[in-house]
């Protein structure tokens, strides 16, 4: 260990809102999660924009803002295609926090956007999004164990689709099997820095957001049995940690129920801005050359530019008309008289760094309630489906187990969650 | 217009490999249970070939991938590695050297199966063929082209698997099968030597490669005749019934859209080909494997450019009884001076197709994979003919370009099949979905048939499997040589029988619920020719 730091502790507790944490603990579910807050700074953090797990654990592990890591979302185009590529750690333009500090040891498990995991002064296990297990461990010989232990990334979102048995099972088998490698490593490993993320609360959550606010709902008790698990899983840690050893626990979202899912793309298809070829198969690449703009997940608004897609249209000095035509646009959408846009954001406005101009042309901020998402093909514009939990931006938590609460910010962000960390460490 | 595989994207690309799918709604993946679906949304891949790509979604075209290169039968991935199965054969050695002069990089497996069952028979190759060392020597020095071969029996799957592990073929042409109808029903040995080989080899064959390589398409040699010739004269589509096709029973209606047409085999062979079909089309539902199985016309000929570029690359051509098909066993009786034999009425129809055209046809196949899971079915023809009128064309150029005339002669049937039938088929999807056009006429390939044998060498071999052209397999079982019912100079019978019909694509088509039959509708205005001579007769 390193001398002059203290031993540190990091529980992410992946979409988990400032207040569905403060009400379990308080009314008992979270028993020990109630005791840390006694001796401890709990606080509303907000996330990142927009509010995905890429783009705010990137934060999160970087200290800045998407305009430096350059990650924007779990999706991106492919350069010189119509094809959405998924992120990966190496596209990451920022250095995460093990990669500061290389003389600290680190064990990281269930990082999301970590994968492939790479090089690291100890042990990574990436979590979501992570296409195989091989590639998501670091090093290569805790493969075996790993499989050994059969330990899942994450559950099976298709299997959890299938029934809500399914999803709990699943849930749990991935809580019980992170936990036994995360005391494995934590004993065997000469940390300094121990990273754990909890990523079923945020699964969860999507699914029975509904069962949590309904207490009659047929799923609330094990919806409220598994933060149990969870508050176990945190107990056990706590357990492990000495008097001088620092925790910080956090999420990187919150959470709200889903009033209506509103389909970006197919208000832009509606109001002539995207036409599109009628071949799902093609997914982007199923783009005509009269597209004006088109949307990303979940509420990222790209002009269709000459000469950086394929079938680019949109002229350089006919951006910012285009630009304001589409603010005007969406502020004026509606759902049941209400506007479903809170705010729609120019990249400059939110962003600052040298990959600024990777990211998309115009953000969406939602109202309450209100889900964002850029289903290509979908012609509905606005629908429900089996998902109750939407992520929301400004209610993330940020905790630390100090009273020395001056080294975290009134208005944390996500991008403040290091500084903090550094700083507390230092003692 | 663009060629005919321009939109196919990575979804149907064997570097594409499937990494589950991905819901961002639930901010979930799925590695266990993927999705099968039409739309690409959530679907993650990673290019075996351009790894730095990252994952992505399915969706670049073949005319944007730059790993696809256009060629005259469509965009064809660069350096395709192609494992022949089988590549000894007649067809597996021809499509070997025309994939491998395109540039794919041509792998191969062979237990020489094929010139040990000849032998078995005391018959021979017409053709000379040089041994596999020769061939992969002399492809080497005339085309330069490195073919990797390794003798294997396909049922030694251990072996097998080992050499796909090695190679990571992305597609497989399964030829490695015994092709002879007539062989298989010799007796109880050689049926169960037939649909073991065949049926247990493609078998182990699907799990190897559900085991290997997932993504691999799998272009599977069927035959035509596995639908048999119904006498309705009902058409035989392309393993599946179109969308439009219903069952009328008892006042009632059911939609047949999509479901296997039935099959109705001919022989111990056509079951063998018949259970790989079944066993392909489940593993593709099953596994996510890829298919296109090929029902395939009688198959004549010699000639490609590659095999005809020097006598050690030449192909194998039989006349036998059992191995001989039969044009190639017209055009020998021809040269040999024996009447040319068809069985019965000789009005049986049959699609058929040319070596060189056939080839072309696997060449575009091969080019344009299908997609995971899709199973698919080709009628591989380019066109039908009874067998009456093979022989008068056999005979015709026989007379007028080589000057040899031959006589007719009707045999006893030794099969069981219908002799007078109606015969349409479908052949929709390669012209319409592949870009293919025949490009050998029936005339233009016998006529180099006849260059070739005819040649002295040949002449000599041909004389020595004389006695085996005429059949002795009968399907009853018994053994003994065919009767001769009757001999006739060419031009000299009224047609009669039924009018073949090949749909090749909507625009063609016209509505016949009758199938026609020739002595209704076709007048006889030909006078009988006189040019007959004598000595025609059987040896």
């Amino acid at each position: 260990m390193s001398e002059n730091s203290r031993r540190t502790v990091v529980i992410g507790l992946d979409g988990v809102p400032y207040g569905l944490l403060d009400e379990l603990s308080d009314c008992g579910v979270m028993s020990n999660f109630k005791d840390l807050k006694e001796e401890g700074t709990f606080r509303v953090m907000k996330s990142s924009i927009p509010e995905v797990s890429a783009v705010s654990w990137s934060s999160i592990i970087t200290g800045k803002n998407p305009g430096e890591h350059g990650v924007y979302g779990f999706t991106d185009m492919l350069k010189g295609f119509y094809a959405l590529s998924f992120h990966s750690f190496s596209k990451l333009k920022a250095s995460p926090f093990w990669q500061m500090a290389k003389d600290h040891r680190y064990v990281i498990i269930n990082l999301p956007a970590t994968y492939p995991a790479g090089e690291i002064n100890g042990v990574l296990i990436s979590g979501f999004v992570s296409p195989d297990l091989e590639g998501a461990v670091y090093p290569r010989e805790y493969l075996n164990m790993l499989m050994h232990m059969n330990y899942k990334i994450d559950i099976d979102v298709e299997k959890s689709k299938l029934s809500k048995r399914l999803l709990f099972k699943q849930l749990h088998e991935v809580l019980n099997t992170r936990m036994r490698l995360a005391m494995h490593l934590c004993d065997e490993v000469d940390w300094d820095v121990f990273m754990l993320v909890f990523t079923g609360t945020d699964r969860l959550e999507h699914f029975l957001w509904n069962a949590y606010e309904d207490e009659r709902h047929e799923y609330h008790e094990d919806f409220l049995g598994y933060f149990r698990a969870v508050d176990e899983a945190i107990g056990v840690i706590n357990s492990r940690l000495s008097e001088d050893d620092l925790l910080v626990m956090l999420s990187d979202h919150g959470m709200e129920r889903i009033e209506m899912n509103v389909n970006v793309n197919a208000f832009l298809r509606q109001e002539g801005y995207l036409h599109t070829e009628d071949d799902p198969k093609k997914g982007y690449n199923s783009i005509k050359r009269e597209t004006k703009a088109f949307a990303l997940d979940p509420s990222r608004i790209y002009l269709n530019k000459k000469g950086k897609y394929p079938r680019g249209s949109v002229d350089r000095n006919e951006e910012e008309d285009l630009i304001h035509e589409l603010t005007d646009l969406f502020h004026d959408l509606k759902w049941k008289g209400k506007r479903v846009i809170n705010e729609v954001c120019r990249k400059e406005e939110i962003y600052r760094g040298k990959y600024v101009d990777k990211a998309p042309d115009l953000i969406l901020i939602p109202e309450k309630g209100i889900n964002l998402r850029a289903k290509l093909f979908s012609k509905e514009l606005f629908e429900m489906d089996e998902l109750t939990g939407k992520h929301t931006i400004d209610d993330a938590f940020i905790y630390v187990k100090t009273f020395n609460d001056e080294k975290v910010p009134e208005n944390p962000s996500v991008e403040d969650v290091l500084p903090i960390m550094w700083s507390l460490r230092r003692g | 217009m663009k060629v005919h595989n321009a939109e196919k994207t990575c979804w149907n690309c064997p570097a594409a490999i499937l990494k589950g799918n991905i819901d961002f709604r639930a901010c979930g993946q799925s590695l266990e249970a993927i999705r099968k679906r039409i739309e690409t949304e959530g679907l993650m891949i990673e290019c075996a070939r351009q790894p730095d790509l990252g994952r992505f979604e399915p969706t670049i075209t073949f005319e944007e991938c730059p790993e696809w290169r256009l060629t005259e039968y469509g965009y064809l991935l660069e350096n395709m590695k192609v494992m022949i199965l089988g590549i000894d054969g007649y067809l597996g050695w021809t499509l070997a050297l025309k994939l491998a002069s395109l540039g794919c990089e041509v792998s191969g497996v062979d237990n020489f199966t094929r010139r040990r069952c000849v032998e078995e028979r005391r018959s021979l190759s017409v053709v000379p063929i040089a041994s596999m060392d020769e061939r992969l020597e002399a492809a080497r020095e005339i085309l330069g082209v490195e073919i990797n071969f390794r003798e294997i029996d396909i049922l030694d799957w251990q072996r097998l698997g080992r050499f796909m592990r090695e190679v990571e073929p992305e597609a497989i042409v399964h030829y490695g099968e015994i092709p002879s109808a007539p062989y298989s029903m010799i007796d109880c040995d050689h049926a169960v030597h037939v649909q073991y080989n065949n049926v247990i080899g493609t078998l182990r064959l699907l799990f190897l490669m559900r085991e290997i390589v997932p993504e691999a398409s799998l272009i599977k040699l069927g035959t035509l005749g596995e639908y048999g010739s119904p006498l309705t004269g009902r058409p035989l589509f392309e393993g599946m019934f179109p969308a439009d096709a219903v069952l009328l029973w008892g006042g009632r209606k059911w939609s047949l859209g999509g479901e296997l047409t039935p099959r109705d085999p001919v022989s111990f062979y056509h079951v063998s080909k018949v259970q790989d079909t079944f066993n392909i089309y489940e593993a593709c539902k099953y596994w996510w494997l890829r298919s296109y199985d090929i029902m395939q016309g009688v198959i004549y000929g010699v000639h490609t450019d590659q095999v005809a570029a020097d006598p050690r690359l030449r192909t194998r051509l039989d006349v036998d009884e059992w191995f001989g098909t039969v044009v190639n066993r017209f055009v020998a009786q021809a040269i040999l001076g024996m009447p040319l034999t068809v069985y019965g009425e000789g009005n049986q129809i049959r699609g058929f197709i040319a070596l060189e055209d056939a080839m072309e046809c696997m060449t575009r196949l091969i080019s344009s994979p299908p997609e995971p899971g899709q199973y698919d079915v080709v009628n591989q023809v380019s066109g039908l003919y009874k067998i009456n009128d093979l022989a008068e064309t056999v005979a015709t150029v026989a007379s007028e370009k080589f000057d040899i005339e031959v006589k007719i002669q009707r045999v006893e049937n030794p099969r069981v099949e219908a002799d007078v039938h109606p015969f349409e088929v479908v052949s929709e999807n390669l012209p319409n979905l592949f870009g293919f056009r025949p490009k050998v006429t029936l005339e233009e390939e016998i006529t180099r048939m006849f260059e070739l044998l005819t040649q002295p060498h040949i002449r000599e071999r041909l004389r020595k499997v004389a006695h085996l052209v005429k059949p002795r397999t009968w399907w009853s079982g018994e053994k003994r040589l065919v009767e001769t019912i009757e001999v006739y100079a060419p031009g000299t019978k009224r047609p009669s029988g039924y009018r073949p019909v090949l749909i090749t694509g909507k625009e063609l088509e016209v509505p016949i619920s009758t199938p026609i039959r020739e002595e209704i509708e076709v007048p006889l205005n030909d006078p009988p020719r006189e040019k007959v001579k004598k000595n025609d007769a059987d040896r």
